[in-house]
């Protein structure tokens, strides 16, 4: 088995107080309520990136194309909100995510999503396209997105199924080091 | 008052029976020339028996931990009883799922399609037979004396269960729960897909749901109402897998979901969620916002279902997540507690 060096550098994160209280708090808005936050993200990101994509796809053709620009905002602030709650909770656990190579699929995933994401808000604020035209160009755009979410989501479940080591700690103990 | 699980699996046990039975009833007479109005109230019935009996199923387990080694009590008789539900629940499920595809086609084809009426004939008398088995076997737990080959004598609570004509074919189909357990929790690549399809359900209901109730509240209002309620087909098939896999979830490791409190919050948050849809489409609501165009505003009523539509889902949502957390939060009188 390939030995995975995990830079000290992580101790000094995890023996933080804010990783510790991340971790360790009993209060009710400590990990639980990143999760939650995480998972609200989610279901914003995605949900109207679903809409979007399904509609050009042609579920729901009555729908106006062009007024669905204004779910872009709440795509884009689901996002900002899984930013901000991922950075949280790679603090509170940075030895458990940065050695599990599924947690760099998820991030290559989401990158790609949000690459196909920002490719269709531009289609949708191009003032010169006619909705029949932004649906030709679109369909790609819909079928990779939808893909590279679906992708995202399922390697972030994973996550907790395939960790090596829980914290710096244990990494320790399992290379015969503590 | 000291309502207990298993207070609450007496009063959600008969539902899924009387309920089958109702509807059925109502189904079958809708035959007689037709009726159309009887067969989309039995699909209504249908619909909501398939909300109910998740309430039904999953209190059942919590009753079973507090029953399970008392005076009085069969445990074999709890176990087959815990079978036999395991096996109905999918077919009350797939009564209702196909019920709710009928209704939406009463709404976009007028009736529904000659598949779906002969489905639903099917799978709900299926439904009846395995919903009186399970009633059935439950009733066996405590009414010993009702067994088939019952004396007047306690028989002790290891003793085996004689099974009657039926009841020895259809035990062939019931899982033994353990090992229905077992199963889902033995595999680690089964779990990760059940809770992937889980958060990709969520997001979708979100997504479509979750809009649908933003704009009928003055959000997003360049959206027409009526179109965006097309994509309702998306949600129920979202919320069918979420229902499936939740269910598979629950049964692979029960013990840590029925001591947690959030889960239960959850699930009286699913039951209101039922409510509300029914309020939203079997009131003029629903009505009185199809047709909304572009910067059209909903009236109040409509208002307020979607905003307590939207209050629901949070709940679901958080409760979902505070369920590990909360794990040991319900004090089940006489159980053995969370592992």
């Amino acid at each position: 088995m390939a030995v995975i060096v995990v830079p000290a550098f992580f101790n000094t994160i995890e023996q933080s107080s804010l990783s510790t209280w991340i971790r360790e708090s009993p209060s009710i808005f400590a990990f639980y309520f990143i999760l939650l936050f995480h998972t609200i993200g989610l279901s914003l990101v995605v949900g109207t990136n679903a809409l979007v994509d399904l509609r050009v796809l042609g579920v729901a053709s009555s729908i106006p194309i062009k007024p669905m620009k204004q779910l872009f905002a709440i795509g884009w602030t689901g996002l900002i909100i899984n930013v901000i709650t991922g950075i949280f909770l790679l603090i509170g656990y940075p030895t458990k995510a940065l050695t599990n190579p599924v947690f760099y699929f998820k991030l290559t995933f989401i990158a790609l999503a949000v690459v196909f994401m920002r490719k269709m808000n531009l289609l949708f604020l191009d003032a010169n396209l006619d909705d029949l035209s932004l649906i030709k160009r679109g369909k790609r755009f819909a079928v990779l997105s939808l893909t590279f979410w679906v992708c995202a989501v399922s390697a972030g479940r994973l996550l907790s199924e395939t960790y090596l080591y829980l914290n710096y700690h244990q990494y320790l103990l399992k290379m015969g080091l503590g | 008052m000291d309502l207990n699980l298993a207070h609450w699996h007496l009063l959600l046990n008969h539902f899924p029976i009387i309920g089958t039975l109702v509807g059925l009833g109502l189904f079958l007479s809708s035959f007689i020339g037709e009726n159309q109005d009887l067969r989309r109230a039995s699909f209504i019935i249908f619909a909501g028996i398939g909300f109910l009996s998740i309430g039904t199923f999953l209190t059942g387990f919590g009753a079973a931990a507090i029953v399970m080694d008392k005076p009085g009590i069969s445990n074999a008789a709890i176990l087959r009883h815990e079978g036999s539900a395991m096996l109905s629940i999918w077919f009350i499920e797939i009564t209702g799922a196909l019920a709710a595809v009928g209704l939406w086609q009463y709404y976009r084809l007028k009736r529904p399609a000659h598949w779906t009426v002969t489905a639903v004939l099917v799978a709900s008398i299926l439904t009846m037979g395995l919903a009186a088995r399970t009633g059935n076997t439950g009733g066996d737990i405590a009414h010993h004396e009702l067994r088939i080959g019952a004396d007047d004598k306690m028989p002790p609570a290891d003793a085996p269960i004689v099974e009657g004509p039926i009841g020895s074919v259809l035990a062939h189909f019931e899982p033994k729960p353990e090992s229905f357990s077992l199963f889902i929790v033995g595999n680690k690549w089964l779990w990760a897909v059940l809770m992937a399809v889980h958060f990709i359900g969520l997001a979708v209901i979100v997504g479509t749901v979750g809009i649908l109730d933003l704009r009928m509240l003055g959000f997003l209002k360049q959206l027409p109402v009526g179109p965006l309620h097309r994509f309702m087909p998306w949600a129920m098939g979202a919320l069918a897998a979420n229902i499936l896999t939740g269910l598979l979830a629950f049964i692979g490791q029960p013990e840590n979901y029925i001591y947690s409190g959030a889960l239960w919050i959850k699930i009286l948050a699913l039951m209101l969620l039922g409510v509300n849809a029914a309020l939203f489409y079997l009131t003029p609501a629903f009505h009185s916002v199809e047709p909304l165009k572009a910067g059209e505003d909903a009236p109040m009523s409509a208002k307020l279902i979607a905003a307590s539509s939207l209050f629901l889902w949070f709940t679901m949502i958080t409760f979902g997540r505070y369920i590990q957390p909360l794990s040991n939060t319900v004090r089940l009188p006489g159980a053995l507690g969370p592992n």
